[in-house]
């Protein structure tokens, strides 16, 4: 039998914080292998992003150097990443929850705001004008359903949803 | 014949009519139903994921309860809208805590996630419900000589324990339906790495690397054009190449074809109605080849 | 059978009891209850003077049943008793109760309390002395004889042990040749020398000093005399039960008659065959007529019958000098009977195909540790040079990749335990043979735990031998440089590298053997969740299993080293030589005993047992009732617990027995609390009241507790018993979750508690007034703070009103 594994919350308030929230429940079970690093494209290319970085130091508790850095902006969510990972750790998912607690701080590049404005408005993140709608029917494609915003907005609602404000400096 | 809710996503409907009208004409000659249904939202990929993890999963959960009520599977043109919308349709099917976490959000506009339906990626469908036999009957236009290389894109395979579409390391099923159309698929260098699409506008420097590799490796292997599965993927590649010519001089010249627009061409739609004058890199030399 | 007569012996332990509790009181209590015809009062009454006024009490006819308050019970009862024995009492006419770590020290604050719980317990302790009944002694038959199932280091060393002391021993090995890893292997750590060697038998009486060690082939431990071997062998059922096991054993055709052939190789020179060699990591073909390994047991060739051409071709058969092959040899079913069987089928090489982007499965020059130890091998196919399979071309640089599979949760979770080492030594040995190799290890951790390990990795460093800290994502092919690329990121310079090698070598996790899961299931053992055999329990009963005549050594229940291998063998040789050397096995008949009236046919219990030791007999074509094997049986009472039927009991727990206790227990209160009376197994809940009452924990008076063999013997109808005997609560303390003396019997009462606290609801009996707790004999703390908080609550819930009106 697998041994069992007690909690015990050991002073970690970050890793805590990480692990109670979507996406950030499987932190702790990284043994800093680095095969995230050699599975991101992106690592290869820009050193201010290397994934295992990211969580020793958010393992480590700098909370501050992460969520207000650049670097956890840098993913492109291919996911090889979490597909190779040894131990099953959801780093992709984990870069969602740092940038979730980015956000709820202040902290966003301002192409995050467009996102969410767009959404909130429109209930998709690309408009629909009526140069679109025109093209639409020139090229024979029915015309496109009424899409369900007020749920959507409930739903954002519910969940605490917090649009990305803009800032002076473009991150 | 089977009936499917189609889901466009945003991106789609919006700037890639290639894109839908050759899954459309594909799927209406190849005997599959679309049906267009009320109040979907945006699928919430990973720009929005990156706000509000829950928020995207209770979103995605609600559209595919509309598909649920009117008891449809779900098929996905969009790889990052297959990919949302089956890792949360997987994700409450299996974790029990997580459903019920979701239904109480849902609950708050009428709906409830009950686990009934599949999201299917277009591949999917061609595959399981069509099948590569029925495929190979009604092509009529073999794209024999044409060298194709395929780009599965991220979200297509990966996270491949939810997604489920096939082997992560080893897909066949791109490859598979290239050969049904008499195309031949070429293997390249880096094929299963990602394109650096979503990157665009925070890191342009580091997506234009990787779409180019992109473009260097599939000239290499000698392939007359690379075929898609998403359209972050197509623009990354399609107008990616304009970028690639203005920062690195270099000119690839390498069409970038949706596998629906292959399909449909194979099928015998007239390229006229397929909108391939949106693509950027110009795709006449594909079609004259075909022809 | 007589009347009892109840003899009670009160031990004050040099009057440090009587300081506390009342004797007096006491001993008037004990004089007015019925059938009590002898009390005794002394210092210690378990050895000395004491001990024989209980002799003499029995001898004398005046007591036939013993009640002795004394301390340290689980102590002191062995002593009492042997002699109750010797005295002609059947020894379960006792019953041992202490009355010093459950009750003086406990309630030392309370000493008034603590007087009237005394009398509570030792009225329980007579009225369940009063329906006792004697058990008797049981012996089975055990044969001298053992089946060691696997021919690798452990097996054989196990073998040699058995046979040194006599028994008659099978040694069985799936292969046409003795040796298993260690063969294939060359050279084992620590020593970088032979890997196939073993102590010499002591019947090699030739050998100058009785301390020297032997090259297998020439220890002579194949010729000893009641050491039976069995190559291309496997074992296909087993009936029967400990002490006589009869054993199937299919045994494959060599198509070489041992006794003629001599080993001269013209049957291979001729054979016009090839086949891939499979135990050379296919870098050379063989011949279908073969002898792999040069320097075990048998000598003899064997014949691949699924490569040879046999009567079309036999030219084998015409060049043999001595007739020795016979190509019509047929599949033989071999029958032993044997006392005891040895598990010692070792491990394998995880299949690293699974992980895919390390291209095991499809770039020849990707190799594993094993497959290298065959190119370092100086007798190997390539004679000792390191070379690319693909094309034969010296390889130059090679890259090794740790923990392929191995603590990986996708694969194996675990760590293999002996990877790092043979990594070590072989880039050791290809660096020392090649010093101008550029050698590589891309690691995670590097583990180097026993003696000489370390030295290991340090000549490894000083060797020149590069350490990358980092685990490779992708194994690629550049077919432009003819390189391999190995893609790693080490991860101390946060640095990417592109690591060119000819050869890459995985040190794959070790997994179980082939077949394990097949004889698991035919031997009745259980695996762990990794899927290699279960020990009983590692710590205190290591190489046993839960079946009783059974035992595993080696790498069969976890990936070990050499010398660790060796440990074991010689320690399930110790273990089996002590279950057969008596040829009798000698057991309390304190088993459990099926009502055959009351039996369901429902088929519970066999599946509940945790040793097999319940079969279904058919009664009529029909219907069936439940049997217990005694031999297998240990005395658990989970079976009584789970039987829907009341059907059966536990000699020497019968409800009966436990209902005089309960009733006793709650007879006498003398506390102002409400009574709780608390099951405790006698493993661990036990053994917890022990040590809180020996490190003097106070917890009130009001806690009675009734031993049971395990709290999985527990009826619910016997917690509404409990109820009805006076209880306010009820405690259940059992052994924790992996840790069951019993297996299963914790979880199942924990479930059953579940349970009962539906059925209580319905009798209006609040369900918090029953609790299960889990703990060890160290955490008496526990008990001490359990039943403080089960005292309280019972407390404020008030008065129980039962339906009945009381």
């Amino acid at each position: 039998m697998m041994p069992h594994h007690t909690k015990k919350t050991a002073n970690m308030a970050f890793s805590d914080e990480v692990t109670s929230r979507h996406g950030g429940e499987t932190l702790m079970a990284c043994y800093q292998c680095g095969t995230c690093a050699s599975s991101c494209p992106v690592a290869r290319l820009d050193s201010s992003f290397n994934p295992r970085e990211i969580i020793k130091l958010s393992l480590l508790g700098e909370k501050e150097e992460v969520v207000s850095g650049n670097a956890i902006w840098l993913c492109c969510s291919c996911f090889n990443c979490q597909e190779r990972c040894p131990q099953n750790v959801e780093i992709a998912d984990l870069i969602y929850t740092l940038r979730n607690i980015a956000i709820e701080a202040g902290h966003s590049p301002n192409i995050y705001s467009d996102f969410a404005s767009a959404l909130i408005a429109e209930g998709r993140i690309v408009s629909i004008t009526k140069f679109v709608e025109k093209k639409r029917e020139e090229y024979g494609l029915p015309p496109l359903k009424p899409v369900g915003l007020d749920a959507l907005n409930k739903i954002l609602s519910a969940t605490g949803f917090t649009k990305p404000e803009k800032t002076e400096e473009s991150q | 014949m089977k009936s499917y809710a189609i889901f466009l996503g945003c991106t789609i409907p919006a700037r890639q009519p290639n894109y839908e009208l050759s899954a459309r004409k594909t799927l209406e000659k190849l005997g599959v139903d679309l049906v267009d249904l009320d109040d979907l939202t945006c699928c919430c990929p990973p720009p929005i994921q990156s706000i509000n993890l829950e928020s995207s999963q209770a979103i995605a959960a609600y559209n595919i309860c509309l598909a649920e009520e009117a008891g449809l599977d779900i098929v996905a043109l969009c790889n990052g809208c297959f990919e949302s919308l089956a890792m949360v349709n997987a994700a409450l099917k299996k974790d029990k805590k997580l459903k019920a976490e979701i239904n109480e959000i849902l609950a708050k506009v009428g709906k409830e996630f009950k686990g009934t339906i599949e999201v299917k990626h277009f591949l999917q469908v061609l595959m399981d419900d069509i099948g590569i036999e029925k495929i190979k009957e009604n092509v009529v236009k073999p794209l024999s000589n044409l060298k194709v290389a395929p780009f599965y894109g991220c979200h297509s395979l990966r996270p491949s324990k939810l997604l489920q579409l096939d082997d992560p390391e080893r897909p066949q099923i791109f490859e598979n339906l290239l050969e049904a159309l008499g195309a031949e698929s070429v293997e390249y260098r880096n094929k299963l790495k990602c394109c650096g699409g979503l990157l665009k506008g925070i890191s342009d420097d580091t997506a234009l690397s990787l779409a180019r590799d992109k473009l260097v490796n599939t000239t290499k292997a000698g392939a007359d054009c690379i075929s898609t599965l998403c359209p972050f993927c197509f623009v990354a590649l399609d107008i990616g190449q304009i970028q690639v010519k203005s920062k690195f001089n270099e000119v690839y010249d390498m069409p970038i074809l949706h596998y629906s627009e292959l399909i449909a061409l194979a099928l015998g739609v007239d390229p006229e109605e397929l909108a391939l004058r949106s693509h950027k890199v110009k795709t006449d030399k594909i079609i004259e080849k075909i022809a | 059978m007589e009347q009892p007569k109840v003899g009670v012996f009160l031990s004050d332990c040099g009057k440090q009891l009587s300081e506390i509790l009342d004797f007096d009181a006491l001993t008037s209590f004990v004089k007015a209850v019925p059938n009590v015809t002898l009390i005794a009062r002394g210092s210690e009454f378990w050895r000395g003077k004491g001990l024989q006024t209980i002799v003499d009490a029995i001898k004398s006819g005046k007591i036939n049943r013993v009640v002795v308050a004394e301390s340290l019970t689980k102590i002191s009862d062995v002593n009492i008793v042997q002699a109750v024995e010797d005295a002609g009492l059947n020894s379960y006419l006792v019953e041992v109760i202490d009355l010093k770590d459950h009750c003086a020290w406990p309630h030392r604050a309370t000493p008034k309390e603590a007087t009237e719980k005394a009398k509570a317990m030792l009225l329980s302790a007579i009225e369940r002395a009063k329906l006792l009944e004697p058990i008797e002694k049981l012996e089975f038959p055990a044969l001298k004889s053992a089946l060691v199932i696997g021919g690798g280091i452990a097996g054989m060393q196990t073998a040699v042990d058995l046979a040194d002391l006599g028994f008659e021993v099978n040694l069985i090995e799936k292969a046409p040749f003795l040796g298993g890893l260690a063969a294939r292997a060359g050279r084992f750590f620590p020593t970088d020398d032979c890997a196939i060697c073993i102590q010499s038998p002591s019947s090699d009486v030739k050998t100058i000093t009785h301390t020297s060690r032997k090259c297998v082939y020439r220890s002579g431990f194949s010729e000893i005399p009641n050491l039976n071997i069995l190559t291309n062998s496997r074992v296909v059922a087993v009936e029967g039960v400990p002490g006589n096991y009869k054993v199937t054993i299919e045994k494959k055709p060599r198509y070489v008659d041992a006794d003629k052939c001599v080993v001269c190789d013209k049957c291979a020179e001729v054979c016009p065959v090839e086949a891939p060699d499979e135990y050379n990591a296919n870098l050379e073909n063989r011949k279908a007529i073969y002898m792999n390994v040069p320097a075990v047991h048998p000598q003899v060739y064997v014949i691949d019958e699924d490569a040879c051409k046999f009567h079309d071709c036999a030219k084998c058969v015409e060049v043999c000098p001595t007739n020795a092959i016979d190509l019509d040899q047929k599949t033989e079913q071999v029958t032993l009977n044997v006392g005891s069987i040895v598990v010692a089928t070792g491990f394998r090489e995880f299949d690293s195909s699974a992980i895919k982007e390390y291209h095991y499965d499809d770039y020849p020059d990707v190799i594993t540790n094993l497959e290298l130890a065959r190119m370092i091998d100086g007798f190997g196919p390539t004679g000792g040079a390191i070379i690319r399979p693909s094309d034969g071309k010296p390889a130059k640089k090679i890259v090794f990749v740790q923990c392929a599979g191995s603590r990986d949760r996708r694969y194996n979770p675990y760590c293999s335990s002996i990877c790092c080492m043979i990594s070590l030594k072989n880039a050791s040995l290809i660096k020392e043979a090649n010093p101008d190799a550029e050698v590589s290890i891309c690691y995670i951790d590097i583990r180097t735990t026993g003696r000489e390990h370390e030295y290991y990795y340090e000549r490894a460093r000083d060797m020149g031998i590069k350490f990358v800290k980092g685990r490779p994502t992708e194994i690629y092919n550049d077919e432009e440089k003819g390189k391999l690329i190995v893609d790693v990121e080490d991860a101390l310079l946060k640095r990417f590298l592109d690591l060119e090698a000819d050869l890459v070598v995985l040190a794959t996790a070790m997994v179980p053997a082939e077949g394990t899961e097949e004889l698991a299931e035919i031997l009745g053992l259980d695996l762990e969740a990794d899927g290699f055999f279960k020990e009983y329990n590692a710590k205190l009963r290591p190489t046993e299993t839960k079946q009783r005549g059974i035992f595993l050594c080696g790498g069969a229940t976890f990936p070990k080293d050499a010398p660790t291998s060796s440990l074991h063998a010689h320690s399930a040789a110790m273990k089996a030589t002590k279950f057969l050397t008596s040829g009798k096995i000698v057991k309390d008949q304190r088993t459990a005993v099926i009502n055959d009236e009351y039996c369901g046919d429902c088929e519970f219990c066999p599946v509940t047992c945790p040793y097999g030791a319940i079969s279904l007999e058919p009664t009529t074509e029909d219907h069936f009732v439940a049997r217990v094997n005694d031999l297998l049986c240990e005395g658990c009472g989970v079976c009584v617990g789970t039987c829907p039927m009341n059907a059966i009991e536990l000699r020497h727990s019968r409800p009966n027995q436990m209902r005089a206790q309960m009733n006793a227990l709650m007879s006498v209160n003398g506390t102002s609390k409400p009574l709780v009376l608390a099951f405790c197994c006698q493993e661990c809940g036990h053994t917890a009241v022990d040590s809180s009452g020996m490190a003097k924990m106070q917890y009130p008076a009001n806690v009675r507790i009734i031993k049971v063999p395990c709290a999985g013997i527990i009826q619910v109808n016997q917690i509404l018993e409990a109820f009805k005997a006076g209880a306010q609560g009820v405690m259940v303390v059992g052994c924790k979750t992996d840790g069951c003396h019993y297996e299963v019997g914790s979880d199942k009462a924990e479930k059953k508690m579940d349970l009962a606290k539906v059925l209580l609801k319905e009798y209006g009996i609040e369900p918090e007034r029953l609790e299960m707790f889990k703990m060890v004999y160290i955490e008496g703390d526990q008990f001490a703070e359990a039943a403080k908080m089960m005292t309280e609550r019972v407390t404020k819930l008030g008065q129980l009103k039962l339906m009945d009106g009381s």
